[in-house]
């Protein structure tokens, strides 16, 4: 029988029958004045240009987008970026919660010390590694020297060389525990079943994990692979504090472009059409995941 | 309060869950719907709670219209399948629930509350919370709601279902002494036909939304509207021949005689206790073999077969019987019930 | 195992660090080889930063824009994500408006914070709490839309009906039966917010540059990118910024990874 258990289909008076609106009427004012809103208003003003006549409509901003090699770079950048900072950090979270799947002693207090570096402030992540990665008195450097090794070349993020993977280390050591976190949410998810069948059929360790976990594992992974790949694209924080874009660009990511056009420069409606782009280019990749999901 | 149902319909999409219903129950019946899951039922209770609207026809409780009213002010207590306790309060606060939100002062809410729960005896329970009751006593607490505030009618939704068999025997009993006591009008809903037996005044029995039979429990067992009606109310279930009648016979593979009827196709319906089993041949009964003999204690089930035809039939506690043996069967033609086959639907002629 | 000590020695290791840069004189700041244990620790620079600097204006400030913020969003998100679970709207408008708040959800931060920028300055609220607690509210409402509505979700509707037929009035069984049950989700979600309002840097950054509306990350931020970088201030106060963020997560480790996959994977 086609009933919806979800919904209230009760008889009601008239007052009652606006209730739901009126609850929903705050939020929805919210969100389009600071959500909708300011999208409209983005997309206004990246159509703008100021001429001597006045306000025109103009698509002067994504043509100059086009030929933009700094745009281009912080682009190149922030996929090298994401891509490289996703794997590591897909690989090291798998294993992690591979690991602690297990009964171990401690277990609990493993996964709080892992939660350390994710709950972190970026800001207070920033201070820490720049302190760290120091090529003067940087506890990196200092230990290295200690143990024998040259560190005359190695001044990570004052390095035009070094800088873009520093900066994927730490943001590789800061997000990790987030995928273990969800990874192993995700396998403790999986019920016992499908493992003693297995076992009884007579299945390696390899093919289980292969035909059992890894499909189970599924709808967990690829939504931590959405959210990282989300938030690994528009990366803001940490990149400010532990280099500014630098040196000589070699970090410069798209939306740290952005804010320098917006807040160095003032040029608010190039800002805009890069902000355009870069939400574009998220929603696509993002429906592409949710695609994958729903299979 | 008297109820009436007139020409109640309720559709979902274009689906019709309750079919044109018409129903009229008098103050202080215990009234059971019942039926085979989808037959609407829960969906005419819901309806006359205020929980599901009414797509069209009218519901009246003392002469007053019921569909425009909201639930809230119904005035009509109902008793959940999952019994619907808040798990948040205690059993003494569950209780006190209605009479606190028609705002009474706290000291008539303690004493209805206490009263309630001497009445159902759980007067042991009331500090504690809905987690830490068994199912018996949570149905009790649910009850308790239910009467603590007076209404003019319950409503109850198959209330003893989750209860293990011994519990829901216990319980049934229970329920209808309480209803005597208390004299409120009662709507039940329920699939188990021995519940809607042992409790109604009476029953109304539904199929695919539509009203089948609404009369006594014995009525219904006796004369049964149609052979939906016959084949769901009894324990085993009645036994069907199909034949024809032909010339002032019956006539089936499985036995003949005379009966003064039109000519027509025709279902012929005995229910087991009519049917009789003897080892010994001389009673002149039709020869028939056993299937298999189910022991109750009190009685027993003997499965037969007539060539292709099963049969069911009840017999004495000592009668013993092995499998594939042959016994002989007399059947009660007087007590035989004949259903149309091309329209089940009518009355048996 | 030995894995997992390595993973944990990593995890804790840096931040460690930063505590015992801030525990450190400026002479033992410098030492080569570094001074991982042997110190004498010092409180000079907490002093610095808290009572001769602004940070605890900063802190303040975090603390307020944070909590009020939270408080709005969750009032506002709560009622809303109620009706978005109980109603059917028509048009299927709950499940759109659904949909819509969770990809407010995945817009980078920088796409909307210049138009909002433009639009806080055209109303004079550049460089006020109010601006941050308005933007921060935005931001966490479609958040506690979406946890909310997995925790009403999961309140079984009989318990709602049982009420109404009791003679409740839909907001009263709201508040007297329902509230009561989601709570720990609540709590959940009102924590998560916190957390958000207290580590966002991009939007504070964008709206505040004066002293007496800076939240603390812009606070230590500024620092930083100056000359002279005083370490020590700096480590305090990130040592600082972090401690509440710390016992939050700790108190609220059961709801951790429901909050962070969207309750897509339950904890």
């Amino acid at each position: 029988m086609p009933r919806s258990r979800r919904f209230f289909s009760a008889p009601a008076n008239r007052r009652e029958l606006l209730l739901p609106y009126l609850l929903v009427a705050p939020a929805l004012a919210v969100l389009l004045a600071l959500s909708l809103y300011p999208l409209i208003y983005s997309v206004t003003i990246s159509l703008q240009q100021e001429t001597a006549s006045g306000v025109v409509w103009t698509l002067g901003h994504f043509k100059r987008l086009a030929t933009d090699n700094f745009f281009r770079t912080a682009m190149v950048h922030t996929f090298i970026y994401a891509a490289v900072a996703l794997a590591f950090e897909f690989l090291f979270g798998l294993i992690l919660a591979l690991l602690l799947n297990q009964q171990i002693r401690g277990r609990s207090l493993f996964r709080a010390g892992l939660l350390v570096p994710m709950m972190l402030p970026p800001v207070v992540v920033g201070i820490v590694w720049r302190l760290l990665l120091n090529p003067d008195f940087g506890a990196i450097n200092g230990t290295l020297k200690w143990l024998g090794v040259n560190t005359e070349h190695l001044t990570w993020t004052a390095s035009p060389r070094l800088a873009l993977l520093s900066v994927i280390a730490v943001d590789v050591w800061q997000w990790t525990p987030f995928v273990f976190l969800v990874l192993l949410a995700g396998l403790q998810a999986i019920p016992q079943e499908p493992y003693e069948a297995a076992l009884i059929d007579g299945s390696s360790r390899w093919q289980t994990f292969r035909h059992v976990t890894l499909p189970l594992l599924k709808p967990a992974i690829l939504i931590v692979l959405l959210l990282r790949t989300m938030d690994l694209l528009r990366v803001f924080d940490q990149i400010f504090i532990l280099t500014e874009g630098g040196p000589a660009f070699a970090t410069e990511m798209i939306s740290l472009y952005i804010y320098r056009a917006a807040f160095r420069f003032f040029d608010f409606g190039y800002a805009a059409a890069m902000s355009f782009v870069l939400l574009a280019l998220t929603n696509i990749i993002s429906v592409i995941y949710i695609k994958l999901l729903k299979e | 309060m008297p109820i009436k149902f007139q020409n109640v319909s309720k559709l979902f999409g274009d689906l019709p869950v309750v079919d044109d219903l018409s129903l009229e129950i008098d103050d202080g019946e215990f009234v059971v719907l019942l039926g085979p899951s989808g037959c609407g039922k829960t969906t005419t209770l819901r309806m006359l709670a205020g929980l599901e609207s009414v797509t069209s026809g009218d519901i009246f409780i003392n002469n007053e219209r019921l569909n425009d009213v909201p639930t809230q002010q119904r005035d009509l207590a109902m008793v959940f399948q999952s019994y619907a306790l808040y798990p948040h309060m205690t059993i003494a606060e569950n209780i006190a629930y209605p009479l606190r939100v028609r705002k009474l002062g706290q000291n008539e809410r303690r004493n209805r509350v206490l009263r309630v729960a001497k009445l159902l005896e759980i007067e042991a329970l009331l500090g504690r919370k809905p987690r830490h009751l068994s199912g018996g006593e949570r149905q009790r607490v649910a009850l308790a709601r239910a009467i603590v505030r007076e209404p003019r009618a319950y409503l109850m939704d198959e209330p003893l279902s989750n209860l293990d068999a011994r519990l829901r025997v216990q319980m049934r009993g229970e329920l209808k002494r309480l209803q005597h006591q208390l004299g409120t009008t009662t709507i039940y809903v329920t699939h188990d036909q021995a519940e809607a037996m042992t409790l109604a005044s009476r029953v109304a029995v539904m199929k695919k939304g539509r009203l089948q039979q609404f009369d006594t429990p014995l009525n219904i067992y006796n004369q049964p509207a149609n052979r939906f009606v016959a084949e769901f109310v009894g324990s085993p279930s009645m036994n069907f021949i199909e034949g024809r009648i032909e010339h002032g016979t019956f006539v089936s593979d499985v036995l003949k005689f005379p009966i003064d009827r039109a000519d027509e196709e025709v279902s012929l319906g005995i229910r087991p206790e009519h049917v009789h089993v003897s080892t010994q041949s001389q009673d002149g009964g039709i020869p028939a073999q056993v299937y298999v003999t189910e022991l109750m204690g009190n009685e027993t089930f003997v499965f037969l077969s007539i060539g292709s035809q099963k049969l069911i039939a009840r017999a004495a506690a000592d009668f013993r019987a092995d499998e594939e043996s042959t016994v002989w069967v007399r059947i009660e033609t007087a007590k035989a019930h004949f259903f149309l086959k091309r329209n089940p639907q009518i009355t048996p002629i | 195992m030995g894995l997992l000590v390595l993973a944990l020695l990593v995890a804790l290791a840096p931040v460690y660090w930063m505590v015992t840069i801030s525990l450190k004189t400026e002479i033992d700041q410098f030492a080569r080889p570094p001074k991982w244990f042997t110190f004498t620790p010092t409180l000079e620079h907490y002093y610095d930063a808290f009572v001769t600097r602004s940070f605890s204006e900063y802190l303040l400030t975090s603390a307020i824009v944070a909590v009020v913020s939270t408080a709005c969003a969750l009032v506002i998100g709560t009622l809303a994500a109620y009706a978005l679970t109980r109603f059917r709207l028509p048009y299927n408008l709950d499940r759109k408006l659904s949909l819509w708040i969770l990809s407010t959800r995945m817009f980078p931060a920088i796409v909307t914070a210049v138009p909002l920028f433009l639009m806080m300055r055209d109303l004079r609220l550049v460089n006020t709490k109010a601006a941050l607690i308005i933007v921060y509210t935005g931001f966490n409402l479609p958040f506690v839309v979406w946890m909310m509505r997995g925790f009403f979700a999961e309140v079984p509707r009989d318990l709602e009906e049982a009420a109404l037929v009791d003679g409740d009035s839909r907001l009263g069984a709201l508040v007297r039966v329902v509230l009561p049950l989601v709570t720990p989700g609540l709590a959940a979600t009102a924590v998560f917010c916190l957390i958000v309002c207290w580590n966002e840097f991009l939007f504070a950054l964008v709206l505040t540059q004066t002293d007496a509306a800076m939240t603390l990350p812009v606070g230590i931020a500024g620092r930083v990118t100056q000359y002279e970088i005083k370490w020590g201030v700096m480590s305090a106060a990130g040592a600082v910024a972090m401690v509440p963020i710390l016992v939050f997560a700790l108190a609220m480790q059961k709801y951790l990874v429901r909050g962070l996959s969207l309750g897509a994977v339950k904890g």
